[in-house]
């Protein structure tokens, strides 16, 4: 059955992300204007023969969709083409820049995972009482926060008022170590969990509020069980189903978030490298680096599918 | 007309204190966007400073001043009234919000509706078109339709925005439509024969349209945000025209000598998507209790 179900999501996978890199490719394919404008310096663009060799030379001329197939066949072997600006290879970029986005995103879903466990679980347990209306008043305000607002907010707090961590910049682990590494991950990586933090805290009380009515609790509550031990112990293991899945999922979807929060902190992340393609106009890096986080979000969301039904056996035998 | 104002006065009277504050910042901040173009449609100046004036040019204010009298919630590093900047914003922030739930509410309600109701091959070609647009990670696809075709006037970021809406508004729609139409009153119209046409737009939409509502206000306020942070990058509506993201852009870099001008829009930002959140969440709880003892 399982095996069913992930051949069933692999075949969609691959049509995913077929459609994915066709409509990436037509997008930067509709642009105006000719790329060779944009390629080649205005003083160059009076020598026709020029122009008309480069146009070769690139392969500019060939019809849509051969290029399509090329580029892609390229980058099915990790070539996304040369940035028509600093030609540098796209994939060196995202291999250059990649480990920094990554690193925010885990440590942000780890925050995120490791702080809504006890709150959500602490807001079920004490249903409507004071914590629980705090934490509810927290979750609200923490979704509507924009992340970029809240990175700007905690740079003012922690590096203009108190002055605890720097503003800007990155450490790398393998230069620095772990501790001057966090240092400089921990503001960004906070701002990021916000939102997640949230949303996770909210499901657990929900899923919780659910298991804690369940006659195995109360069997175990009659037993004389402590409620700490319960509630970590019957409580909690089921309602991780739910949680596992979600955090899996915002994993990939925090591949996207860091982009904004990079771009606050000055970080040296895929994301800023992104933005920085946008304001140059770097055709060949925009298209590629969208389709890497496009693809790694795709391949996360089937990745979570599949998980779901594993770990749930209600789902597999449906 | 009397007997809706009664009935939504009765919900008003109804909701929890925060929402009915929530619903009453909302109503200010739809009006002072409104507000704050009136002059532009009567023709004829109101009292409302010019946000792009910068009064220490000829004397008469220095910049990054506190709240006043002549500027209530002080200036920027301008000297511009921070005041009438975020009134102006607001209504970037109205339009393209509107714009996204209009779109969803009439395009994506009725995809959804009409997908959803006759099912078959169109629906399922449907569904598998717009999987692929909610494949993206919404806000990179943004960036790199906004980059590369380089829009930046408020027309069409908000058809930009409003198109990219349509999928999830079809898939809450065509969802709540695969519910209603195994219901009861359904059936019993099918019975009588009525036409397909008359019941989807008679039975179906008008079943569904509470629950999209609902949705389009939550919706709304991360429309609301995204637009932010597009602004935020320079990548919206360009500067001297304010905007709530473009503002903090632009205070970031004083952000040393002021936070005044980071901290009103953040605030006006971050309490619009709390009132729509808020309000979105009440009616949607309002709605699957009168959906469930249906």
């Amino acid at each position: 059955m399982l095996a069913k179900v992930i051949a069933a999501r692999a075949v969609r996978l691959i049509a995913t992300l077929f459609a994915v890199s066709l409509l990436t490719f037509l997008m930067v394919e509709q642009l105006p204007g000719d790329p060779i404008l944009a390629i080649l310096p205005p003083e160059a663009l009076d020598d026709l023969d020029n122009i008309e060799r480069i146009r070769k030379e690139l392969k500019l001329d060939d019809p849509v969709l051969t290029r399509y197939f090329r580029w892609v066949g390229d980058a099915l072997q990790g070539d996304l083409g040369k940035s028509y600006i600093t030609d540098q290879p796209v994939s060196d970029a995202i291999k250059d820049r990649i480990p920094v986005t990554l690193e925010l995103a885990f440590l942000a879903t780890l925050m995120a995972a490791l702080l809504a466990i006890p709150i959500g679980a602490f807001s079920a347990y004490r249903e409507g009482g004071y914590f629980d209306r705090a934490m509810s008043g927290f979750t609200t305000a923490a979704l509507s926060i924009p992340g970029f607002l809240a990175g700007i907010f905690f740079i003012w707090l922690f590096t203009l008022k108190f002055n605890w961590l720097p503003s800007t910049g990155w450490n790398r682990i393998t230069d620095k170590g772990l501790f001057a590494n966090l240092k400089t991950a921990i503001l960004p990586a906070g701002a990021l969990a916000l939102a997640p933090l949230a949303i996770n805290a909210r499901l657990i009380r929900a899923d919780m509020i659910g298991t804690l009515k369940e006659d195995y609790v109360l069997s175990a509550r009659a037993k004389g069980l402590r409620d700490r031990y319960i509630l970590m112990r019957h409580a909690l293991r089921p309602s991780s189903l739910t949680a596992i899945t979600v955090f899996a999922l915002q994993l990939g979807g925090l591949i996207g978030g860091t982009v904004v929060i990079e771009t606050v902190f000055a970080l040296p992340g895929l994301g800023t490298r992104l933005i920085s393609g946008i304001y140059q106009r770097d055709v060949m890096m925009i298209q590629g680096i969208t389709l890497f986080i496009a693809t790694i979000y795709v391949v996360v969301n089937a990745l979570v599918d599949v998980l779901y039904v594993a770990l749930d056996p209600r789902i597999r035998r449906q | 007309m009397s007997h809706l104002f009664r009935r939504f006065g009765r919900a008003f009277l109804e909701m929890p204190l925060v929402v009915k504050i929530a619903l009453v910042w909302l109503v200010f901040i739809v009006g002072a966007a409104i507000y704050s173009r009136l002059d532009r449609i009567l023709g004829q100046a109101l009292p409302l400073q010019d946000p792009f004036y910068q009064p220490f040019l000829f004397g008469e204010a220095k910049p990054v001043e506190g709240p006043s009298s002549a500027h209530w919630l002080g200036t920027d590093i301008l000297s511009r009234d921070n005041l009438s900047r975020l009134l102006h914003g607001s209504w970037v922030s109205l339009i393209v919000a509107t714009t996204v739930v209009v779109f969803g509410l009439t395009v994506g309600g009725f995809i959804g509706a009409f997908v959803g109701y006759t099912r078959g091959k169109v629906e399922t070609l449907t569904m598998a078109t717009l999987d692929v647009i909610l494949a993206f990670p919404p806000l990179v696809l943004l960036l790199a339709l906004v980059a590369v075709y380089k829009v930046r006037n408020l027309t069409m970021i908000a058809l930009v925005f409003g198109v990219l809406g349509i999928p999830t508004y079809v898939r809450i729609a065509r969802a709540s439509t695969l519910g209603v139409a195994s219901r009861e009153f359904v059936q019993a119209a099918e019975a009588i024969g009525t036409k397909r046409r008359a019941i989807l737009f008679r039975e179906i939409i008008p079943n569904i349209m509470p629950a999209l509502f609902a949705y389009a206000l939550i919706n709304a306020g991360f429309v609301i945000v995204v637009e932010g942070t597009l602004s935020y990058l320079g990548l919206s509506v360009q500067i001297p025209e304010p905007t709530w993201g473009n503002m903090i852009n632009e205070g970031r870099r004083d952000i040393r000598q002021t936070i005044l001008p980071i901290f009103w829009p953040g605030l006006f930002l971050t309490l619009s998507v709390v009132s729509l959140n808020l309000v979105g969440d009440w009616l949607q709880q309002r709605v699957a209790v009168r959906s469930s003892a249906l």
